[in-house]
């Protein structure tokens, strides 16, 4: 399995001033799941396009740095051999599904087709990615009939099937109701269980709390920190870079309630509840 | 003049077996009111019929007295705004001011007032200093802010929201609620249809719950989310803050983080 | 279902028959009575599409086709029949409107033509899905983004149209007229097109990424998961259509001898 690791990456986007991101180092092991928070334009889209090549490949733009997966430098391959390695589900479900297919099961089957894979084994992918997202029963529907969620989890099966070590996930649950995106984040979980890689943008800070091994805070293109949830949900200064930590990191904070053993405030509901507990109501 | 919604049994459907709407009876007057339930329970629906983009198939909105069904898109216009959730959807002037000025222009103001009612608008939403940058040049949080000022020069006594928070960061958020409160305060009806429910505890007086075409649930926000079961059945969750002490077998009901620190604090 | 594909699953006879077969059945149907020259056989060959048509469900999804082109062709015929070169014998008189013998059966042979083409097309795609047709080319080496270009169309233009509708509501909720009179029309245009245009133009760049990252440039020989079955009895329909076809060229061939 791959290690990631990311050195003095630097980047500016073509006919822009700013840099995007500015001097960005660390690494990721494998099987971790991180995720990724900062203010809109804190570089958090780019830093997530630069682990699958799309930048620079595809945008272009000055470029500083590297960005290695295991042994390959993202920069010296192309998209598409790094897609087996490395894959990324967007915002929006509705523009990743490519139009030119009748069927879930047959849209799974874009990307294997791509690459040149056996009837056989593309079979028996596609009814594997079907399986872990769960949504077996709308292999023969139409892919636009399906519901944000389900397209959502469909987009990420699509990308499963072609066998990536690494997920990259760009705030995929904004644009889906409740119940979509808890289908997401349970099928995201899953996969992580597995051991595939996780990276995740999302606003959702609850969310990130709750499932992400490590956080990243990005502000202005630089890393700000990058550590347990419980030590950047902590941090006294999130506000100025423009995060609102998790409701009850908020409440541990206005009660002055730390976990006694590491001095961090609870993050996570049930983290919350057992700093809360023996409190009189 | 404050805006007044009366909906009256109100039925829709785009096909003869599927029933959108399934008799809609709500007063909407004086109250922010946040318009909460699942995709496909019929929210958007409700609004569209709400602006007169749609007309109902039985059933009437009255607006101050006027049923709605009497009166053009136009003139609705006038009267009741709507942001649309993709800001992208609406904008196509080159420069910030002008974009802000074609409502207020469109429903008869002349350029003169409609200049005075855009800067305003500018200034509600922060924006006033951007006012001659092409939109297209601006990120998508503050084209959303355009397309809201777009809406509010228009001065209409009703304000509906689509999804305002999606893909806000904190900043976007706070500022979309300061928004919702200010136009509230001013006397204005705001409505929205929202999934973010920390934010409706934040910032709204009452919370509808849709649920297949009808309202499941109808009340201040305390009331509505304190009914878990019945949220959970509409697959929609409480307020973090809400799970908490519920989690913690509190009989309160609490909204937001402060409410909690303060409440506790005070013990 | 959002599809504005002409294709419908029938569990037919024709849909259960190779794309190449059905290719193969337009082109003839076309070039033999062309080869031939004779009205009956174009006559013919359009009682066997109907016929075609007929046992795959789809005729009637025949008719909008057929009277679009109706209206054209009876304007063809009205023409030729009044006012064709050389058009000498009588054959109606309507009041002071007379139709000539000549030109009706010149038109004649234009509007058999016509359904003629315009039938066997509709045998092809009335019954097979677009992505199979695109498939076989793909295979025989036709580009693989050209054919997703023709295939997404048929799936990507309702979803502008949803946009398009959305846009609609968004400035008619600003106020704006966007029904009444030409001038109305035209003031609404600017207001409607710019946000289809840049959102079409944000879309397709999200989806030419979500393509890219799917393995769309890939320099591997594509394969494809719809296993292409060719069996013996498209195998005897390709060579009896190929067999009709060399036959006419034989019959022009003697025709321009003798």
């Amino acid at each position: 399995m791959a290690r990631i690791e990311v050195n003095h990456l630097k980047y500016r986007y073509p006919h822009t001033e700013n840099l995007a991101l500015n001097g960005v180092s660390f690494q990721i092991e494998p099987g971790e799941f991180i995720g990724i928070i900062g203010k809109n334009g804190s570089g958090k889209s780019t830093l997530c396009q630069a682990f699958t090549g799309l930048i620079p490949n595809f945008y272009r733009g000055a470029y500083g740095g590297n960005v290695k997966i295991g042994e390959i430098n993202v920069r010296d391959v192309e998209v598409d051999e790094l897609c087996q390695k490395v894959g990324i589900v967007f915002q929006n479900p509705f523009n990743q599904v490519t139009g030119s297919k009748l069927t879930v099961y047959d849209e799974i089957a874009f990307g294997l087709e791509n690459l040149g894979l056996t009837r056989k084994e593309m079979i028996r992918r596609i009814d594997d990615a079907l399986e872990q997202l769960d949504i077996t029963k709308f292999r023969d529907r139409n892919p636009f009939d399906l519901s944000g969620g389900q397209m959502q989890r469909m987009a990420i099966a699509s990308i499963i099937a072609m066998n990536p070590e690494i997920i990259i996930l760009d705030e995929p649950t904004s644009q889906l109701d409740p119940q979509g995106s808890e289908e997401v984040f349970k099928a995201v979980q899953r996969l992580s269980q597995k051991g595939i890689t996780i990276i995740m943008v999302e606003h959702k800070m609850e969310k990130i709390a709750a499932y992400s091994d490590r956080v990243m805070l990005l502000d202005e293109g630089k890393m700000i920190d990058f550590d347990t949830p419980q030590k950047i949900f902590s941090r006294d200064d999130l506000l100025e870079h423009g995060v609102l930590p998790p409701a009850f990191t908020r409440i541990g904070r206005g009660l002055g309630r730390k976990n006694a053993a590491t001095g961090e405030y609870p993050v996570t509901l049930n983290e919350a509840k057992e700093a809360l507990e023996g409190m009189a109501v | 003049m404050m805006g007044r919604l009366e909906i009256k049994d109100l039925h829709f459907s785009y096909t003869e077996n599927e029933e959108i709407l399934k008799g809609i009876d709500l007063v909407l007057d004086q109250q922010s009111t946040a318009i909460i339930g699942q995709n496909g329970a019929g929210k958007t629906t409700f609004v569209k019929l709400l602006k007169g983009l749609l007309q109902p198939t039985s059933g009437k909105i009255v607006y101050n007295g006027t049923d709605l069904s009497s009166m053009t898109v136009a003139q609705i216009a006038k009267h009741i705004g709507m942001v649309f959730q993709n800001p992208n959807d609406q904008i196509f002037k080159n420069s910030v001011i002008d974009e802000v000025m074609f409502g207020p222009m469109q429903v008869g103001m002349s350029k003169e007032e409609a200049k005075v009612h855009a800067m305003d608008a500018l200034e509600m939403v922060g924006m006033e200093k951007k006012c001659k940058v092409n939109p297209y040049d601006l990120g998508l949080s503050e084209r959303k802010l355009i397309s809201i000022a777009a809406i509010l020069a228009m001065d209409p006594e009703v304000i509906i929201f689509d999804e305002p928070t999606i893909a806000q960061d904190y900043a976007g958020k706070k500022c979309i609620g300061e928004i919702v409160e200010h136009l509230r305060n001013q006397g204005k009806l705001v409505l929205t249809i929202i999934h973010d429910m920390d934010f409706v505890a934040e910032h709204f007086d009452r919370a509808v719950v849709f649920a297949k075409g009808g309202v499941l649930l109808d009340g201040d926000p305390k009331q509505v989310f304190s009914r878990a079961e019945i949220l959970e059945k509409a697959f929609l969750e409480q307020p973090n803050v809400t799970r908490l002490c519920h989690a913690l077998g509190y009989e309160e009901t609490f909204l937001t983080t402060d409410d909690f620190v303060e409440y506790k604090k005070g013990q | 279902m959002k599809s504005i594909s002409l294709y419908e699953e029938k569990n037919s006879t024709l849909n259960h028959l190779d794309s190449g077969c059905k290719m193969l059945y337009m082109v003839a149907a076309i070039l033999v009575p062309a080869l031939i020259g004779n009205k009956w056989a174009n006559v013919a060959v359009i009682v066997l599409s109907i016929f075609l048509l007929t046992i795959s469900k789809v005729l009637r999804k025949t008719i909008p086709v057929l009277s679009v082109s109706g209206i054209v062709i009876l304007t063809i015929v009205i023409i030729q029949g009044m006012f064709r070169a050389g058009n000498t014998t009588v054959v109606l008189q309507l009041g002071p409107a007379a139709f000539y013998k000549e030109g009706l059966l010149y038109s004649l042979g234009i509007a058999l033509n016509v359904f003629n083409i315009l039938l066997a097309i509709c045998v092809l795609i009335f019954t097979t899905k677009p992505s199979d047709m695109v498939e076989n080319f793909i295979e025989k080496g036709f580009s693989p983004r050209l054919g997703y270009v023709f295939i997404s169309i048929f799936q990507i233009i309702p979803q502008m149209m949803e946009t398009m509708n959305t846009i609609t509501d968004a400035q008619r909720s600003r106020g704006m007229e966007t029904e009444g009179s030409l001038l109305v029309r035209i003031k609404a245009f600017l207001p409607l097109i710019s946000p289809v245009v840049m959102s079409s133009l944000v879309d397709t760049k999200e989806r030419a990424i979500a393509l890219e990252v799917r393995g769309f440039n890939a320099k591997t020989k594509k394969t494809f998961l719809n296993e292409r079955k060719v069996t013996t009895t498209d195998k005897i329909i390709n060579l009896l259509l190929i067999a009709a076809v060399l036959a006419s060229v034989a019959w022009r061939v003697k025709l321009w001898l003798g």
